[in-house]
C-alpha cells in the first residue's frame, strides 16, 4: 500500500537520524572529556570539541524536524481541518492572545506565555477561537553556587472561547480544580451530589448558576468531562463561554520516531472535533433562548 | 494556680465553660437557620418576579394570537386565575397553581400556533416565543434555587442537635415549589 506520507516521512527520517548520529556524538564527546578530565591529558579538550560538533548536529537535526512539523501543519493538516469543519480557520504560528486567555478568570498570570495552534471560524452558526496555550512560573533558587532561575509550567493544554447562547447576570465558573481569581464569588452547591463532589461551582450571582447549569447541561460538563482527560474549566463570562483543559498536552504534533499514518491524522481529527462535541453537547447552537442579530 | 483551686471551683468552671460552649453553638446554630430562613425568602421572591415576567410574556403572547385566533386566545385568557399578576397574600400553593395554570397557558398557545400557520410566521411572535423561552429558563432557576436552599434548611432542622435550636426559635420544615404535575398531565384544548 502506497504511504500517502511518504515524503514527509522520509524527510522525518532523515531529520531524526541527524538527530540521533548527534546524540551520539555528544555523547562520545562527554564520555572522553570526563576521562581526559580524570587523567589531566589533552583528550579532555578533544571530548569538548567533539561534544560541540555532536550538538550541532543534534541543532541541525532538531531544526529539521521543527521545520518538517510547520509544513506538516501548513500543508496536510489545514486542509484536513478545512475539509472536516468547513470554513474554519487554522494557524499553526499563532495562538489565543493573553488578555483572552486571563479572561478566563481561573489562569494566573503567567511568567512566560506561548500559544499556538490557533483555530476559528463558526461551527454549526456557533463562533469559537481556540488554541494551544502554555503557562509558565518563574522560580528562584539560591543556592550556595549562587542563584538559579527555572521556570515551571502550570497549564500545558487548550483554551477555547464559544459563543454562549444564553443571556445571563454576573460570571459562573465550573473548576474541577482551583478556584476563581478575583474576588466577589460565592460557592454554589447545585442539587446533583455527583456534580458537586467532581466540580466546584463558583458564581457573582447564585441565581446564575441554576439559570445556565441546568440538569441537562449538568450531565454534559460530566460526559465531557469524561471525554476529555486532564482538569478541565469552564467560565461564563459576558457573551461567552471559555473553556479550559489542562492535560500536559501539546496537540497536533508529529511526534519524533513516531511514522506519520493515518492513525496519528486520525487522532488530530478527534483533537479538532473535540471543539464540535463541547457545540453539540452543550447545545451552544440551540437558539432558543437569545433573539440573535442578523451577522452582515 | 490550679493547685490553689478547690476541686468546687474547677467543677464551676468546667460548667461555665460547658454552657459557654452550648451557648455559642446554639447561637451559631439559630444564626445559621436565620440566614438560610433568608435566603429562601430571597429565592421566592425570584420566584415571584419571575412569574410575572413569564406572566406578561404570555399575556404579550395571547394578545399577538388575538389577531389569528380571538376565540382561542380569549379562551386561554380564562385559564389563569389572577389576570392581574400575583397577590400579595398568595401562598406558596397559589404560585404553584398560578404556575400550572400557565403552563397550560403556554400549552394552548402551542396548539393554536399549529392550527395557524400565518401566526407561525410572525416575527413579533417568534419574538415573543423565544422571550417565553427564556423566561421558563428563568423560572425553572428560581424555582431550583429555592428548592436547593428549601433543602439546605430543611436537613438542619431535621438533624438532631440542630434539631432542638429549629424547635426552640419555632422555626418549621419549609415547603417545596412543586410543579411537575402539569408537566406529568396532558392537556387538552377544545376551543
Amino acid at each position: 500500500m502506497k504511504d500517502k506520507y511518504l515524503n514527509f516521512n522520509n524527510q522525518k527520517k532523515q531529520a531524526e537520524t541527524k538527530f540521533l548520529i548527534g546524540v551520539s556524538i555528544t555523547a562520545l564527546g562527554v564520555l572522553l572529556a570526563l576521562i581526559g578530565n580524570v587523567n589531566k591529558n589533552a583528550l579532555m579538550v578533544v571530548g569538548i570539541i567533539i561534544a560541540i560538533v555532536g550538538f550541532i548536529i543534534v541543532m541541525i537535526g532538531y531544526g529539521a524536524f521543527a521545520s518538517l512539523k510547520r509544513n506538516f501543519k501548513d500543508t496536510v493538516l489545514k486542509k484536513m481541518f478545512s475539509d472536516a469543519l468547513p470554513g474554519i480557520t487554522y494557524e499553526p504560528i499563532n495562538g489565543l492572545s493573553q488578555n483572552i486567555v486571563y479572561e478566563t478568570g481561573h489562569l494566573k498570570r503567567a511568567d512566560r506565555f506561548h500559544s499556538e495552534d490557533f483555530l476559528g471560524g463558526e461551527v454549526d452558526g456557533v463562533s469559537f477561537i481556540s488554541s494551544d496555550v502554555k503557562l509558565e512560573e518563574r522560580h528562584v533558587q539560591h543556592t550556595k553556587n549562587g542563584t538559579r532561575v527555572y521556570y515551571v509550567a502550570y497549564f500545558i493544554g487548550r483554551i477555547f472561547r464559544f459563543e454562549f447562547n444564553k443571556e445571563f447576570v454576573g460570571t459562573l465558573q465550573v473548576l474541577e480544580a482551583g478556584s476563581p481569581l478575583n474576588r466577589g464569588y460565592k460557592k454554589v452547591h447545585l442539587e446533583s451530589v455527583d456534580f458537586n463532589k467532581k466540580f466546584k461551582t463558583y458564581a457573582t450571582e447564585e441565581i446564575t448558576a441554576f439559570y445556565i447549569l441546568t440538569p441537562d447541561i449538568m450531565e454534559a460538563i460530566y460526559a465531557l468531562e469524561r471525554r476529555n482527560p486532564g482538569r478541565i474549566g469552564l467560565s461564563f463570562h459576558g457573551d461567552h463561554l471559555f473553556v479550559s483543559i489542562n492535560n500536559n498536552r501539546d496537540t497536533f504534533e508529529v511526534q519524533m520516531f513516531r511514522k506519520i499514518d493515518d492513525s496519528m491524522v486520525e487522532e488530530f481529527k478527534k483533537d479538532l472535533l473535540v471543539i464540535k462535541d463541547f457545540i453539540m453537547t452543550l447545545k451552544l447552537n440551540t437558539n432558543l433562548f437569545k433573539i440573535k442579530e442578523d451577522k452582515k | 494556680m490550679i493547685t490553689l483551686l478547690s476541686t468546687g471551683a474547677i467543677i464551676a468552671i468546667v460548667i461555665v465553660a460547658l454552657v459557654l460552649i452550648v451557648v455559642f453553638w446554639f447561637i451559631g446554630v439559630m444564626n445559621q437557620l436565620r440566614q438560610l430562613e433568608l435566603k429562601v425568602q430571597e429565592a421566592e421572591s425570584g420566584i415571584d418576579v419571575a412569574l410575572t415576567k413569564r406572566f406578561d410574556m404570555l399575556t404579550k403572547m395571547l394578545q399577538t394570537t388575538k389577531g389569528y385566533a380571538k376565540h382561542e386566545a380569549e379562551t386561554l385568557e380564562k385559564v389563569v386565575k389572577w389576570r392581574g399578576g400575583i397577590p400579595k397574600d398568595a401562598t406558596l400553593k397559589d404560585k404553584e397553581e398560578f404556575f400550572n395554570q400557565m403552563n397550560q397557558v403556554a400549552q394552548g398557545i402551542n396548539v393554536v400556533v399549529e392550527k395557524y400557520p400565518d401566526l407561525k410566521a410572525n416575527t413579533v411572535f417568534l419574538e415573543l416565543q423565544t422571550a417565553v423561552a427564556n423566561t421558563e429558563e428563568h423560572l425553572q432557576a428560581a424555582r431550583r434555587l429555592y428548592n436547593a436552599n428549601v433543602t439546605r434548611i430543611n436537613t438542619i432542622i431535621v438533624t438532631f442537635p440542630q434539631s432542638i435550636v429549629a424547635n426552640a426559635i419555632h422555626m418549621e420544615k419549609k415547603p417545596y415549589f412543586e410543579a411537575e404535575e402539569a408537566k406529568r398531565e396532558d392537556v387538552k384544548f377544545e376551543f
